[in-house]
């Protein structure tokens, strides 16, 4: 095995630490479901528990499901989804514009800024019992009699660190992108007008602007623009989630002082509607784009042909990021008092916008495979096929809840939660993440996987585990049964809990057949230099030799 | 493009066309009267959400079936749901009730019978607690 480089070493401790957040996280739904399930089963686990967790009462049953819900996505999304994407970027984006990372002081800090952000938020939930739900809803987060003070306000802590990392992992790579160390660079402004089309645009309207740089001509790699047009709904993200976290931060801090501030000053639909605008765009935008860009690249280097449809896939991105400020208001189809012009234009239309972005990029990939044949169905290819097959599901799904009147008996039941969100990102964004550790890591080691019939049990495990456990849940909403809610026990929707844990447990059992394979191809050695520094490994070898 | 993509392309369009046009349609029973028709509730019923309670009116809630009931919802502190469900378990409607807004759903029942009443919303660690049985008797 050749010597893993600097970045390339990066690149393997945020693959190391995002799968640990992915084995947190499905533990955490596992112990969920089990409460759903046998409300008793947990009863040593929590009294041992609460021995250590910080707080003046003895929580109760209900404090301790919702405190874990509240971390489990944090967890799930910015602790295992964003460290993949980050360390596969960071090798990526230079790797294919053959230069450097701008700035590579920032990639430790982003490593260590985004682990203690993820982990302040998870202990102030799992610990503090912080349970006022990822969504926020206003004022919830700011009523102190329901949601404990202190543990609210490291966890705003926790989620802004996590932001500005955000934000500091995309100035890196826009400015590694506009760097001007090759001659197709761009001025930030330039980038922007070329992300929305706006020189597209004029040269459709009859003028153009010669001057103006468009990432659709110049040719830069498709992947490349994906990641830029994905970074600026990850930009916007960031920033709307920031705003909210300083809003409740103020709030939280006046009640610490004594003089607890009103919260009816803000108008909770209004919130609701800035919260969700920017929210959402990790879903509909940034995941979908990354997605799309991360099956452009590895499906022609899987394949050896090039992409179907090359000329038109930087138009569906581009699209794509349109498309994605606009579809909010799917998440207030609930909400009678948002305007119905908007929850049928925002909400239900311009929502469907995504059916043919996605419809596209999944016609150009398989067309590609199609196109290929034979192809050798390599790891990183099935499950890249499988992450396909998760995104068809869940969009299917999701255009079914997206829908003013079906949205009437699906809002806020186990199908938005099972069978659109977990789909989406167990099965689409899991199966390309994990795609892309097998396409990496040959690339970044040079060793072949030690065992095909270990990755055969990780695809067979994960694929079928998280299908059903989405379809059986899916079902149990479309029988009425609410996410957040903690049903006594017994009731109608145990055996699909039951199933769904099943399913979970086929998950894992995947998962740890997936890291045996990766930790014994690379060699123990290999993997603890991923986490202990070099000089005590190499200390400990001249010990042994000697 | 080329022609496989407008073929594909064309199929798309095709399904968003459809799939639209149906369900923004009478064809489901709710759009008749919530998008296509703007008649006056038979009646109307308040319903008011805080501190973790779901007050209804003290001399409870029952309407005829096909007569078209219109609730208004509001909330004092914190966003709740109000969900019917059907003895089953399944749910007829619902919505959000967002606090500092009256929150209006008209609907008409077209079987009769007992419902319940459920908050759909997270709202706090007692939310589960936020259960009414036999909230509303549909009568024929």
């Amino acid at each position: 095995m050749k010597k893993i480089g600097w970045m390339e070493k990066w690149t393997l401790r945020f693959a190391v630490v995002g799968l640990i957040f992915l084995a947190m996280s499905g533990f955490e739904g596992i112990l969920m479901r089990t409460q759903l399930a046998a409300p008793d089963a947990l009863n040593g686990m929590e009294t041992a528990l609460n021995a250590i967790r910080p707080l003046d009462h003895e929580p109760t049953k209900a404090e301790l499901f919702y405190g874990m819900m509240t971390a489990h996505p944090i967890v799930g999304i910015y602790g295992f989804v964003y460290m993949l994407v980050m360390g596969a970027f960071y090798f990526l984006v230079p790797y294919l514009l053959k230069k450097e990372i701008r700035h590579k002081k920032l990639v430790p800090v982003n490593f260590w800024l985004h682990v203690s952000g993820v982990m302040i938020c998870w202990l102030s939930g799992f610990f503090g019992i912080f349970n006022a739900m990822y969504t926020l809803y206003w004022p919830l987060p700011v009523y102190f009699d329901r949601v404990p003070l202190i543990p609210t306000i490291t966890f705003i802590i926790g989620a802004a660190i996590v932001m500005v990392n955000i934000l500091l992992f995309s100035y890196n790579m826009f400015s590694t992108v506009l760097s001007k160390s090759n001659p197709r660079s761009y001025s930030f402004g330039q980038f922007l007008r070329a992300a929305f089309g706006i020189s597209r645009l004029m040269k459709w309207l009859g003028k153009e602007d010669e001057n103006a740089p468009d990432l659709d001509y110049n040719g830069l790699p498709v992947f490349i623009v994906a990641v830029g047009r994905g970074s600026i709904d990850t930009v916007i993200n960031a920033i709307v989630l920031l705003v909210a976290g300083v809003l409740i931060l103020v709030y939280g801090v006046a009640a610490l002082f004594g003089s607890p501030l009103d919260p009816s000053a803000v108008d909770a639909l209004v919130y609701k509607n800035w919260f969700w605008w920017g929210l959402d765009m990790v879903a509909d935008g940034n995941a979908l784009m990354y997605t799309a860009g991360v099956w452009y690249l590895l499906i022609p280097l899987l394949t050896g042909r090039e992409l179907v449809g090359r000329s038109v896939v930087k138009t569906v991105i581009m699209v794509d990021l349109l498309v994605s400020m606009g579809v909010w208001s799917h998440h207030l189809l609930g909400d009678q008092v948002q305007p119905l012009f908007m929850r049928i234009l925002s909400g239900q239309l311009i929502t469907w916008g995504e059916f043919f972005t996605m419809g596209l990029t999944i016609f150009a990939s398989l067309m590609t495979i199609w196109k290929a044949r034979p192809v050798k169905m390599t790891p990183a290819l099935r499950f890249i096929l499988g992450s396909i097959f998760g995104f068809a599901m869940g969009g299917v799904a999701g255009l079914i809840q997206a829908n003013v009147g079906l949205n009437m008996v699906f809002h806020n039941t186990q199908w938005v939660v099972a069978l659109r969100a977990h789909t989406f990102l167990l099965t689409g964004v899991g199966m390309m993440l994990f795609g892309v550790v097998y396409a990496l890591l040959p690339m970044l080691t040079e060793l072949e996987l030690r065992s095909k019939r270990l990755v055969d049990v990780h695809f067979w495990g994960w694929i079928v585990g998280s299908v059903v456990m989405a379809y059986v849940m899916g079902m149990a909403g479309s029988q009425g049964m609410l996410r957040r809610m903690l049903y006594p026990h017994p009731n109608p929707y145990t055996p699909y809990t039951v199933i769904a844990m099943g399913s979970g447990i086929l998950m894992a059992v995947g998962f740890l057949a997936f890291l045996v394979n990766v930790v014994t191809t690379l060699g123990w050695t290999n993997a603890l230099s991923l986490v202990v520094p070099e000089r005590w490994l190499e200390r400990k070898a001249e010990t042994v030799a000697a | 493009m080329d022609k496989d993509e407008k073929t594909w392309l064309g199929v798309l369009i095709a399904i968003f066309i459809v799939f639209n046009i149906v369900t923004l349609s009478p064809l489901v029973p709710w759009q008749k009267w919530m998008l296509w028709s703007d008649q006056t509730p038979d009646e109307r019923i308040a319903v008011e959400f805080q501190d973790y309670e779901i007050r209804l009116p003290a001399e409870g809630v029952e309407v005829k079936t096909g007569e078209l009931v219109e609730f208004v919802a509001t909330s004092n502190d914190v966003t709740y749901g109000l969900g019917v469900f059907r003895k089953g378990g399944t749910m007829v409607f619902q919505m959000q009730v967002v606090p500092g807004h009256e929150n209006k759903i008209t609907w008409k029942f077209d079987e009769p019978g007992l419902y319940d009443i459920r908050s759909t919303e997270y709202s706090g660690p007692r939310s589960p607690e936020m259960f009414v049985e036999d909230a509303i008797q549909v009568v024929p």
